[in-house]
């Protein structure tokens, strides 16, 4: 269809002026390419290596708690932040990262993505061996 | 040693019989079996009953190591807290298990 008006001409270029976005990608407007994590509140792209379904914060791990029993299918009303809690290993020698929500305490099991920052996972993986938990429980408390 | 041999190891609140390895371990209600950590999926919103295998540690808090477990045939994660008298071997080996088998090189960590 032909446009009725003829477009805004910038004065000191004489090129046609770029029209303001007025298509709407994502909910409520979102451009829908990103998300603010719940926990840094830095802004992720959506997009990420080795996985379909981007469901956490490569800085900070915090996930949010929108699936049900599938991943991606966006079935759970909950919606709060979910934090991570530790790392797991599948038997082909993949890691897992175990995330609990913080309002209901379930607890959901995430690939990670090739983009998550390797720090924040050995951290991670190293906070069993660093908590005294185990040491308090049968007696045997370190430096004693 | 007393106490093993004054529990009943019939009764269900205080006997647990492992599901995986078959021990029967008696010594107050217990949650998971204290050698290999198996667990039976009762407690949690969908019970199957099936059993559950050990898949992490977990640090919930200072001092709060949990066990994560993972139901065999409806794949549900629980979490309960470690006992004194579970197989400690078995509890390292899973909370290095991760640190054993990275999925990147650590000698690499240094250059970032």
């Amino acid at each position: 269809m032909p446009r009725r008006h003829r477009a805004r001409q910038e004065p000191r270029t004489g090129r046609r002026a770029q029209r303001p976005k007025d298509v709407l990608h994502g909910p409520r407007g979102h451009r829908g390419d990103a998300f603010r994590c719940l926990g840094c509140r830095r802004d992720v792209p959506v997009r990420a290596l080795g996985t379909a379904h981007r469901n956490h914060c490569p800085y900070c791990l915090t996930s949010r708690h929108v699936d049900g029993r599938a991943p991606g299918d966006r079935g759970e009303e909950c919606r709060a932040p979910m934090d991570a809690l530790t790392l797991a290993v599948r038997d082909d020698g993949e890691w897992l990262l175990i995330h609990r929500c913080r309002a209901c305490g379930t607890l959901k099991a995430n690939r990670p993505a090739g983009d998550d920052h390797p720090l924040a996972l050995i951290r991670l993986a190293l906070r069993p061996l660093a908590d005294p938990g185990l040491a308090h429980l049968t007696g045997v408390v370190p430096g004693t | 040693m007393s106490d093993h041999l004054t529990t009943d190891r019939t009764d269900p609140t205080t006997a647990f019989d492992c599901p995986s390895c078959g021990t029967s371990s008696a010594g107050g209600p217990r949650d998971h079996c204290p050698q290999c950590l198996h667990t039976r999926h009762r407690d949690s919103a969908d019970p199957c009953g099936a059993p559950m295998a050990p898949l992490a540690v977990a640090v919930h808090g200072p001092g709060d190591w949990r066990l994560i477990h993972r139901c065999t045939a409806c794949a549900t994660l629980t979490s309960a807290p470690v006992r004194a008298d579970d197989h400690q071997v078995a509890l390292m080996a899973l909370a290095v298990r991760p640190l054993a088998q990275p999925p990147f090189p650590l000698g690499l960590l240094g250059r970032i």
